[in-house]
């Protein structure tokens, strides 16, 4: 036997550089410049001073901000839960469809994305408006008008809309990689359709579901333009917040505060989920 | 409690019947029209080369394809509209699809769970189910730590658990390796008798179907070529496709001449032969069939009646207990013949030998 070769970082360790190094400059750097500037003091003449102060903080626990947080936490939950509901059939169908079937369905799919946010947004004002085609709809039948813009609700189908693609393209690789004869065993050892989807497909499918409902929440409760243009001035949002905060009344640590506590919450919130994947991987033993 | 049946019950109605099933993908992919019978305890297989047609009636039979035409009648009753969990037909996988996130109990345990079986009642029959296929001690391991015998013989446990009414084996064997593959053939037929069930069993694997079937369904681009039981198909192969895909076998095109009372007379490439059945009129198209191993090499045992063959061998492969030969006829034809390596003589390419075959031993086969 030959001596073990020292231990070596393989070649192609460096593909990762380019990246690595524009994610340093452009994201890294500006974050913690943001955390340094959500300790420093206000002054409505400098915007900033130097000073260190937890009073940006501090200041967060008050009634109006908390509304606004809990908002877009619950919005956030909503849509991730209208984009599980629509988005298991799509990925299933896509995941068992024909080749040529399942590349035309991905293309619908991932058009919304295709779409600049504000074109897409605007499509949504026509068809929800007051004499939209929904309500157009509505009032043909002889019904009350619905409320469908300028409401939680608007914001809710303008946020899976977008992000639905989100949630399908983690759950569609997860399913694709089910053996159909699993269900079908399944089926033959006499379980019906809804306990074959309990019992096989949701448990097998789980790690898509996971990195699909952490996409589409952590998407969601950081949007901005979705509900600044459907929900309007009464359903106030964090992203909306901060950018007021930050353009309009120039309070520039205090938007800091807000921006750091939203990524401090949506990455110890992956972290959370990614670290109880990999024990319940762990339970189960190497392949 | 259930009663051994009697021959005459057996007789008149059979477990399982297949009746007309016609199943038709596109205009050139059809299967059928099939019909075939499975007596109560009888084990059936379902034998043909791939795309026959034989894994599409099994699927019939479980529930995933809905048949175009044609009823799967169970006990007596029509099942084909039943979907598949309402069937209790237990079905054994070629690739196992046991549930690799589930343990080797709770993948035993599924079908009870579906049921609600009590906790203790379920312990227990998980229990048997397990010694049956000898495996009790891996209850709390993953499929995925097990052998490919052993998860088959989990498979096969899943299934028997529920107490289904009739088995069926989509080619559980094949992914399996040579040695494996024999040993779970003598165990697969072995546990079937034990439980009484009627099974049928799909295969591409002549050996599997002659080993372990009472009797064999011999199918060809989704139709039933024959059915008989192992000796029946091997012995009296209905036509040249039976013949040809079960064993192999020499085929020569031959017209009848007549016959001599107990025998046919045929010419076959310029030879007259002896065939031992009667019945052909003189004049007709026909193929003759013999088995290699029933021609024999250097005919110093040529009884009276048999027919004689001049040859010459192209070709000798020693196989240890065999020896395959490849000769050429007078006439051009070649012929393949195994006897048996020990006994065999120093054959080498080139010799010039005579052979002999029994009259009994020459099949006549529509063409």
């Amino acid at each position: 036997m030959s001596p073990a070769p020292p231990r070596q970082r393989p070649y192609w360790t460096a593909l990762v550089l380019p990246l690595a190094l524009y994610l340093i400059v452009f994201l890294v750097i500006p974050f913690i410049h943001i955390i340094v500037l959500s300790f420093y003091t206000y002054s409505p003449t400098r915007i900033w001073t130097p000073e260190l102060t937890i009073a940006n903080y501090v200041g967060l626990a008050d009634a109006s901000f908390l509304t606004v947080l809990l908002r877009t936490l619950r919005l956030g939950l909503v849509s991730t839960l209208i984009c599980v509901l629509f988005g298991y059939p799509l990925a299933y169908f896509l995941a068992r469809a024909e080749r040529r079937v399942a590349l035309i369905g991905l293309f619908f799919l991932v058009m919304p994305l295709m779409v600049s946010a504000v074109i897409r947004t605007f499509g949504w004002l026509v068809i929800l408006g007051r004499n939209g085609l929904v309500n157009g709809a509505i009032t043909a039948l002889g019904l009350e008008r619905l409320p469908l813009l300028y409401n939680e609700t608007a914001v809710v189908i303008g946020l899976a809309n977008v992000f639905v693609p989100f949630m399908v393209l983690p759950l569609m690789a997860s399913i694709e990689r089910i053996n159909p004869a699993l269900e079908e065993a399944a089926r033959n050892l006499g379980a019906s359709w809804l306990a074959t989807f309990r019992r096989v497909i949701l448990p097998l499918s789980r790690p898509g579901l996971i990195s699909g409902c952490l996409l589409v929440y952590s998407a969601a409760i950081s949007a901005f333009v979705v509900p600044m243009l459907m929900g309007g001035a009464r359903v106030r949002v964090i992203g909306r917040q901060i950018y007021d905060q930050l353009l309009i009344s120039y309070q520039w640590p205090n938007a800091s505060a807000i921006a750091a506590l939203l990524v401090i919450a949506t990455t110890s919130l992956a972290f959370f989920v990614l670290a109880l994947m990999r024990r319940s991987a762990r339970q189960e033993p190497d392949a | 409690m259930a009663l051994t049946p009697t021959v005459e019950e057996q007789g008149s109605a059979p477990e399982l019947e297949v009746r007309n099933l016609v199943k038709r993908f596109t205009a050139q992919s059809v299967v059928g029209p099939l019909s075939f019978g499975v007596a109560a305890g009888e084990f059936v297989s379902l034998l043909g080369p791939s795309g026959c047609g034989k894994t599409t009636t099994l699927r019939c039979i479980a529930g995933f394809e809905v048949p175009t035409e044609g009823s799967i009648l169970l006990n007596g009753l029509a099942i084909e509209g039943q979907p598949p969990n309402r069937r209790n037909i237990g079905l054994v996988f070629q690739n196992y699809a046991l549930f690799p996130h589930l343990t080797i109990f709770e993948n035993v345990a599924f079908g009870l769970r579906l049921r609600r079986v009590g906790d203790a009642q379920l312990r227990q029959r998980v229990g048997h189910a397990l010694e049956l296929v000898g495996l009790p001690h891996l209850a709390a391991r993953y499929p995925r730590q097990l052998s490919g015998g052993q998860q088959q013989r989990i498979a096969i446990a899943r299934c028997v658990v529920l107490e289904p009414r009739i088995l069926l084996f989509d080619e559980p064997l094949s992914n399996l390796d040579l040695k494996l593959r024999l040993a779970m053939r003598r165990e697969l037929r072995e546990l079937q008798r034990r439980l009484g069930k009627t099974a049928v069993y799909v295969t591409h694997d002549q050996g599997e179907a002659l080993a372990l079937s009472d009797r064999i369904v011999v199918m060809s681009n989704g139709r039933i070529e024959q059915i008989g039981s192992p000796q029946e198909i091997y012995e009296r192969p209905a036509n040249a496709f039976v013949a040809d895909f079960i064993g192999s076998s020499n085929l020569l095109d031959a017209t009848v001449v007549g016959t001599d009372g107990a025998a046919t007379i045929i010419n076959a490439a310029g030879l007259t032969l002896r065939a031992g059945v009667v019945g052909h009129t003189a004049g007709a198209r026909i193929l003759a069939m013999v088995r290699p191993e029933r021609i024999r090499v250097a005919g110093t045992d040529a009884a009276a009646g048999d027919n004689t063959l001049n040859a010459r061998i192209r070709e000798a492969t020693y196989l240890g207990q065999d020896l395959h030969l490849t000769l050429r006829l007078d006439g051009g034809q070649e012929l393949s013949v195994v006897t048996q390596g020990s006994a065999a003589r120093r054959l080498v390419p080139g010799e010039e030998v005579v052979l002999t075959v029994a009259a009994a031993d020459i099949f006549l086969l529509p063409k």
